[in-house]
């Protein structure tokens, strides 16, 4: 053991005694009473059955006290003859007396009245809080509440829910997923997207779970809330708690198909326009093939979806289950694409102990997606391809004309086999022990296995790598386990109007990701498609590989709650991650957090205001917060490895593999961190109207990026590094109102804002030193290999384009530019201190907003979303408008009026306003009255993207923040640029039944 | 008792379960501590600093010999070949242009790709001799290995004394200070005593692909030839001295099978970069970037049967019609109209006019898609893939020849040169004329090396460099070396900028 190691197993012996001796000082807290005492126990109840966690419990005349666990129970050492109060916010207390028969209570609150969101559990990781208790910034939405529709991503059904979290789908594939962003974003080079939690189970893919088994989603949101989470907790954490076995029995399906279809194409010319144009200016050598084509819709299909989801849940006092199974198909509006999706879930829970101190909990959550990847070099090619070429030739064959990015689409599509397949497992076990009257022990112990296996077949007479390859075929696998393992203790206490409560633990994480594959080409027969490599004769060295890492995650973790009266609330959190990917001299980081509350309206000068103000809360947070996803494995260390660095033997007149150094080391590695301020007023007006308003300032060190290094002396001339760093600033209103709440017709509304402000604070440090980092690629359009649309430099937020700024067109259709110093001038009068600030794609404004209207049986809904004053790069109009394309490429209609004969020259002319407003949903529903205990039977027709309200030119204004071939890239380093990636967002017209049949 | 029990089991769970080692275990890949203790092992590393010659391609630059951008540099600046705008197409924000009129700056990228295509092979170099000199290998057993290495390090230092002059020597892996410039002649001197150093220890045999004692020796020739323009020395029988070492090699009957597809077995090539697409080698596909996109259709009568092109280099023009009709070598060239092998008529192109490749180009700025005739010195066949498996020829008799024959010319004896430059001339079907003189030795390299990303080398040597050619004024002596890329000024303060660039 080097000098090294010993320091680090000091430090984390240190840490778990420091775990240890917290928990023993709060066991010497707890005095022990010896007189005639007798333990009971019970489960309180709402007037609707639902389980009160968070009552309170205290022994009249006494300090003594608890409050009820999540399954809303409690047990508590009382004096026979004395009583107990139970009492619970909007709820009547009760007063119970204890005789010696008394043991087992169950206790039913009733309602006085006020049952709004305050009374609501949050999950905070490792444990809840009511929300009136909360000081940290979280969102949480209900079931009811979470976007409903087509939908093959999980995260989609927050779209628009959460003020500050942005949610971006770059593609209307079913198959792809989405971009979440939280207040900005905190990384250059990372994953921005939350950590996933479900069920307690951090880091799991999300899309694990379906919509129909969430019961709530919280979003923790600042520092102060997600600093339980250290190294992961920076971009917010997405708490996702699924429903399991609630009181009763009841059978549920929901029944959903529809129909999709493209909205919105490109104008470009039709054949017959294009015949005129040829017609008008004398284009001799102009081919007329003959037909009438629209290749965008060649390319594109009406798009069926259905969907079922059949789940039975089974409740009792001391065991439960819930079980669903779903299906869904969903097509895509683009031929071949699509998403098949089979998922199943079991719950279970079950008490034990005289009285219920122990509780198992279980839960398997397992799915298989198959999809096809499409080809999005389609979408450049539809653009190009002049529209008088027949989709099929004479012959029934695909026409092919040769040319220069002008192959077939429909071939393209047609020809090739792309099969993929997606299994994920999540599985866990929880115990909870109960002990000392209150603490509880829990141990959870997860699984968590992901596998994607894909097959590819592009048969020998498909054209590009088809063709030539004479057949080619590939096979692949890829899969991760994370492996994990936690333990923690929670306490809670209430003495007298004291309410404390604490937590320590400890968890454990192995992720261990591995993968192969093979391809071959030359196949003398198309028959076997890729089922059958070893029949391919062209082999390559690089056509077999496999592949294999680990990292590890140890966490020490500690919380401590304090509140009076309910009216002053405090949070502290420490935590200490040690991850097996950060550099040696950076292995363990520590990430504390406090914060507090002050509910104002409890206070007794607040009384006046009884009647109008149901709920005021002021919150005030700080936290440190890390990233560690931007490092992968093995970055930090001086590695040997084999890649394309074959060798030539001359002796044996054989090829054989070179090692080589693959990287600079870099032994400082470590993760980001984000340091966030937030201040928060949770408000509640006239029993009517519920919100919350945030503002965050915060600040990300450390910022990863692969830096440019001196060659010499380094081997290599990039290397990740920890240098810049990124500021976030933003205020977030959320609004909830039952604007009338009657006996036939109600209306609630709920809306969210969000606006940030972001900024490249600092690129350098004494060691790397950078100017300027270009982003925006604008590699693979003609004529712009190796140029960059946007900077990411100081003072300005990341995606900000940069570039010469357009003076509009001069008499000849010339696109003419403002100089430095103001001038109007041509083109090649330019030079690059020309260039300026052209905008930036950050939205100044996010909303969200949802209304739901009822009328006796009638329900009618909607939600949208919008985003405001984010520009976007219209790269795709910027290519089509290229005078040199006609007659053999497409162009828009627009460009034979826009007198246009400059050649594309990336500036601000081809920048634009990319603000949106989408509908995202309107539902209609009518419920059929039915007499058998509660049993509900809901029909409802449901329109999604019914219309999006926009100036911007392009097929779609969202533009993935990174997107490539549809999918997104980590990071923030290429957003907002439309070329030739965007698969059109259906519109979709479905209809759909829920079916809920108690017992 | 219970609550004891209760509390011994979370606490011994705490301990247990902790498994907190943070040390990363690797899977697919070796810490450079474990590896280089087996000859296999340490042939491996050897073999690593060959397959760096290859280049690679990242995130910053593509940086292949044999294409984008060392390649594209060498001749679009050079008077043999130029990459024009056509259309929208390759005007890729001026960086051929500029080559093209002499009028590059820092930020170029092709002239990044060089520097760290040359770089990155010298580190690779640094590092395997570091790993290798850690290694439980004998001394002996040692120095050859070396010799090899730092020979081979000494051609990239070749190439950059070439470029850039005044370049940073760094010779040791483990030193990560930010270096400073060398001057031009100490990067000289060190090019000249490393090949030397090593001489003794190289193989002294013909082995294909390798860094032999005949490569050492026509480095030094090139290196002496080029003196005067390197560091202002004429060393002419210097170089005429080394090229004299320089045994058992011949020049091949044909002059294509230099330029085959298995070209590895013609006795001319004496160092060259071997390919092939099967054992993964990448960025060898120049001939992808010449022709037209419809080329193919005159390769292979089956569609499809050859990869894209992608329409963007062809020859300067004047240098087609320098070759007389019956030079054989004038088959470098693709010129005239295209034949479509599936239809026999000429291959039309999008815009419906016949693909006619032609010697004059329209401008620079703006040429028409069939303008300029192409590159077709590598052989070209149906079936192909992207990666194409010709072998990359880098130094060949004839050169050996050739700087002999040059030598003599300067020495004042032409006709010591003219068996030298006979058997290259007859070989192509040429006459040598009666009088031998310079502008004869000029005319007859741009013939037999065209293509071969060595020209602009030639000019500056023959001063042509420097006065004007099509689209490209007079140029100042200071152009004789690339500036020190900006990216590399901008990360490492103790660079100076090459004279007269900007800083």
């Amino acid at each position: 053991m080097n000098s090294k190691n010993t320091k680090s197993v000091l430090h984390q012996m240190w840490t778990a005694k420091a775990a240890v001796l917290m928990i023993f000082m709060l066991f010497l807290s707890v005095s022990t009473f010896a007189q005639t005492k007798k333990q009971i126990s019970g489960t309180v109840y709402d007037n609707t059955g639902t389980v009160l966690p968070g009552a309170s419990i205290i022994e009249v005349g006494t300090k003594n006290g608890t409050t009820t666990d999540f399954d809303g129970k409690f047990s508590l050492q009382v004096a026979v003859g004395g009583a107990i109060e139970v009492s619970f916010i909007g709820s009547t207390t009760q007063k119970i007396q204890i005789t010696g028969n008394t043991s087992n209570l169950e206790v039913r609150l009733q309602n006085d009245g006020y049952t709004l969101a305050e009374v609501q559990v949050v999950s905070v990781g490792y444990g809840k809080v009511k929300k009136s208790d909360l000081t940290g910034a979280i969102s949480t939405v209900g079931a009811d509440d979470l976007v409903k529709g087509t939908i093959g991503s999980t995260e989609q059904v927050l779209q628009g829910k959460v003020a500050g979290l942005n949610i971006i789908r770059p593609s209307g594939d079913p198959a792809a997923g989405s971009t979440i962003r939280l207040r900005g974003g905190t990384s250059l080079t990372a994953s921005n997207s939350p950590l996933i939690v479900v069920d307690g189970i951090a880091g799991v893919d999300i899309n694990v779970v379906q919509p129909s088994d969430i019961k709530s989603i919280d979003v923790l949101k600042d520092a102060s809330a997600t600093a339980i989470y250290g190294s992961r907790g920076a971009n917010g954490v997405i708490m996702i708690t699924t429903k399991s076995g609630t009181k009763g029995v009841s059978v549920v399906y929901n029944g959903q198909t529809g129909v999709g279809y493209v909205n919105d194409n490109l104008d470009l010319l039709s054949a017959n326009q294009w015949r005129g144009y040829v017609r008008q200016n004398q284009i001799a050598d102009a081919v007329d093939y003959g037909a009438n084509t629209n290749w965008q819709k060649a390319i594109e299909q009406t798009a069926i979806s259905q969907s079922h989801t059949l789940s039975i849940n089974s409740g009792k006092a001391d065991s439960g289950f819930r079980t669903s199974l779903s299906y869904l198909n969903n097509e895509g509006v683009i031929k071949k694409s699509g998403l098949e999706r089979l998922s199943g879930n079991v719950s279970a829970y079950q008490f034990l102990g005289d009285n219920k101190e122990v509780k198992f909990d279980m839960g398997l959550f397992a799915n298989i997606d198959k999809w096809h990847p499409i080809d999005y070099r389609i979408f450049e090619r539809a653009y190009n391809l002049n529209p008088t070429i027949p989709v099929y030739d004479a012959n029934g064959n695909f026409s092919l004309v040769t040319g220069n990015i002008y192959d077939n689409p429909v071939e393209i599509l047609t020809n090739r086999t792309f099969d993929n397949e997606r299994h994920r497992l999540l599985g866990y076990f929880k115990t909870d022990v109960k002990f000392l009257n209150d603490f509880t022990a829990t141990a959870n112990i997860s699984l968590e296995h992901n596998a994607v296996k894909g097959g590819t077949y592009k048969p020998s007479y498909a054209v590009m790598e088809g063709q030539t390859e004479g057949g080619f075929a590939q096979r692949t696998y890829a899969e991760y386990t994370n492996a994990q393992g936690e333990l923690y203790v929670n306490y809670s206490k209430v003495i007298d109007k004291h309410n404390i409560s604490a937590l320590a633990g400890y968890s454990y994480l192995e992720n261990i990701y591995e993968g192969f594959g093979a391809q071959r080409g030359g196949f003398v027969t198309d028959a076997f498609s890729y089922n059958n490599l070893g029949a391919g004769y062209n082999y390559r060295l690089s056509d077999v590989y496999s592949y294999k890492g680990k990292s590890n995650l140890v966490s020490f973790y500690a919380r401590a709650n304090y509140g009076y009266d309910g009216k002053y609330l405090l949070t502290a959190t420490v935590r200490r991650d040690g991850s097996s990917r950060f550099g040696e001299n950076n292995k363990w980081g520590t990430f504390p957090s406090a914060s507090a509350a002050w509910r104002i309206s409890n206070e007794e000068f607040m009384e006046s205001s009884k009647g109008w103000l149901d709920n005021l809360k002021l919150r005030v947070g700080y936290g440190v917060t890390g990233n560690q996803d931007g490092i992968g494995e093995y970055k930090s260390l001086s590695i040997l490895g084999v890649g394309n660095d074959s060798y030539y033997d001359p002796v044996t007149k054989t090829w054989s593999l070179a090692y080589s150094p693959k990287q600079n080391p870099n032994p400082d590695l470590k993760w980001e961190s984000t340091e966030q301020v937030n201040i928060g007023f949770d408000f509640g007006l006239f029993n009517r109207i519920t919100g919350s308003f945030e503002w965050y300032s915060k600040t990300t060190k450390d910022l990863l990026y692969t830096y440019e290094v001196p060659q010499p002396p380094y081997l290599v001339g990039t290397m990740l590094a920890n240098v810049g760093e990124m500021s976030n600033k933003g205020v977030e209103l959320t609004l909830n109102a039952d604007i009338i709440r009657g006996d036939k017709f109600n209306w609630n509304a709920n809306l969210t804002l969000g606006h940030n402000v972001q900024k490249i604070e600092k690129l350098s440090n004494p060691t790397y030193k950078t100017d300027v980092i270009y982003s925006g690629s604008l590699h693979g359009l003609a004529g712009m290999s190796g140029q960059y649309s946007q900077i990411i430099a100081e003072g300005y937020p990341v995606g900000t384009f940069w570039g010469f700024k357009n003076a509009g067109l001069d008499a000849n259709g010339k696109i003419q530019y403002y100089n430095a110093a103001g001038q109007v001038v041509d083109e090649s009068a330019l030079v690059d201190a020309d260039k300026t600030d052209l905008g930036n794609i950050q939205p100044d404004l996010t909303l969200g907003i949802g209304m739901n209207f009822t009328y006796g049986n009638f329900d009618l809904g909607f939600s949208g979303y919008g985003m405001f004053g984010q520009k976007a790069l219209n790269a795709t109009n910027m290519m089509l408008n290229d005078p040199n394309r006609l007659p053999a490429f497409n162009v828009p209609d627009s460009f034979l009026s826009s007198g246009i004969t400059s050649a594309p020259k990336y500036s601000d002319y081809w920048i634009e306003d990319a603000s949106f407003f989408r509908l995202q949903t309107l539902t209609f529903g009518y419920t059929l009255p039915l007499k058998y205990k509660k049993s509900k039977f809901r029909m409802y027709v449901m329109g999604e993207n019914l219309f999006v309200i926009t100036g911007y030119k392009g097929v779609d204004p969202e533009i993935g923040l990174n997107a490539q071939d549809g999918v997104d890239q980590t990071g923030l380093a290429a957003p907002g640029i439309d070329k030739y990636n965007n698969y059109p967002r259906p519109t979709t017209i479905s209809v759909g039944l829920n079916f809920t049949l108690n017992n | 008792m219970k609550i004891k029990i209760t509390a011994a089991i979370l606490l011994s769970m705490l301990f247990t379960v902790s498994c907190t080692d943070l040390n990363e275990q690797l899977y697919d890949q070796v810490e450079d501590g474990n590896f280089g203790n087996t000859t296999k092992e340490i042939d491996a590393l050897v073999g690593g600093a060959y397959s760096s010659l290859r280049g690679f391609s990242d995130a910053i630059s593509n940086n292949f010999p044999t294409c984008e951008y060392v390649f594209f540099l060498n001749e679009v600046v050079s008077d043999e070949a130029t990459i024009p705008t056509r259309g929208t197409n390759w005007y890729d924000g001026g960086q051929y242009q500029e080559a093209q009129k002499h009028t590059w700056k820092s930020d170029n990228r092709m002239i990044l790709s060089a520097w760290r295509y040359n770089y990155t092979g010298i580190a690779k170099i640094n590092a395997i001799i570091y790993q290798i000199n850690k290694s439980s290998l004998s001394d002996k057993a040692k120095t050859p290995i070396f010799a090899e290495l730092k020979a081979l390090r000494a051609y990239y230092y070749y190439n950059l004394l070439d470029l850039f002059g005044n370049v940073p020597i760094v010779t040791n892996f483990e030193d990560t200070d930010l270096p400073t410039n060398s001057t031009r002649k100490q990067v000289y001197d060190f090019v000249e005593k490393e090949l030397t150093d090593a001489i003794p220890y190289l193989n002294p045999n013909v082995v294909y692909s390798k860094f032999t004692r005949n490569v050492a020796y026509s480095v030094l020739a090139r290196l002496y030839l080029n003196s005067e323009a390197f560091i202002g020395q004429p060393r002419w029988q210097d170089c005429i001295n080394m090229c004299q070492k320089v045994t058992g090699y011949s020049l091949t009957p044909d002059f294509f099978d230099n330029f085959v597809t298995e070209n590895q077995t013609s006795p001319e090539i004496i160092f060259a970069i071997p390919y092939d697409s099967k054992a993964g080698t990448v960025g060898n596909y120049m001939n992808s970037m010449s022709c037209h996109y419809n080329q193919k259709l005159a390769i292979s009568a089956i569609p499809n049967n050859y990869p894209w092109s992608a329409n963007g280099m062809c020859a300067q023009p004047g240098v087609y019609s320098a070759f007389a009709d019956t030079d054989k070598r004038k088959k470098c060239m693709l010129e005239g109209d295209q034949i479509n092998l599936a239809t026999g008529s000429v291959i039309m192109m999008d815009n419906g006019e016949p693909l006619t490749y032609t010697e004059n180009l329209t401008s620079l700025e703006d040429a028409k898609e069939n303008e300029g005739v192409r590159l077709h010195k590598y052989e070209m066949k149906a079936g192909e893939q992207w990666e194409r498996d010709h072998d990359f020829v880098l130094i060949r008799y004839a050169e050996i020849l050739m700087m002999q024959a040059e030598c003599y010319v300067r020495l004042g004896s032409p006709d010591l040169a003219r068996p030298f430059v006979q058997q290259v001339a007859s070989r192509a079907g040429e006459e040598v004329p009666a009088t031998i003189d310079l502008a004869f030795i000029d005319q007859e390299l741009l013939k037999e090396f065209t293509f071969e990303g060595r020209r602009r080398t030639d000019n500056i040597r023959f001063g042509t460099f420097f006065q004007p050619w099509w689209s490209k004024g007079t140029t100042e002596k200071y152009r004789a070396i690339f500036p020190i890329p900006s990216t590399v000024l901008t990360t490492n303060k103790n660079l100076k900028q090459n004279p007269g660039y900007p800083n």
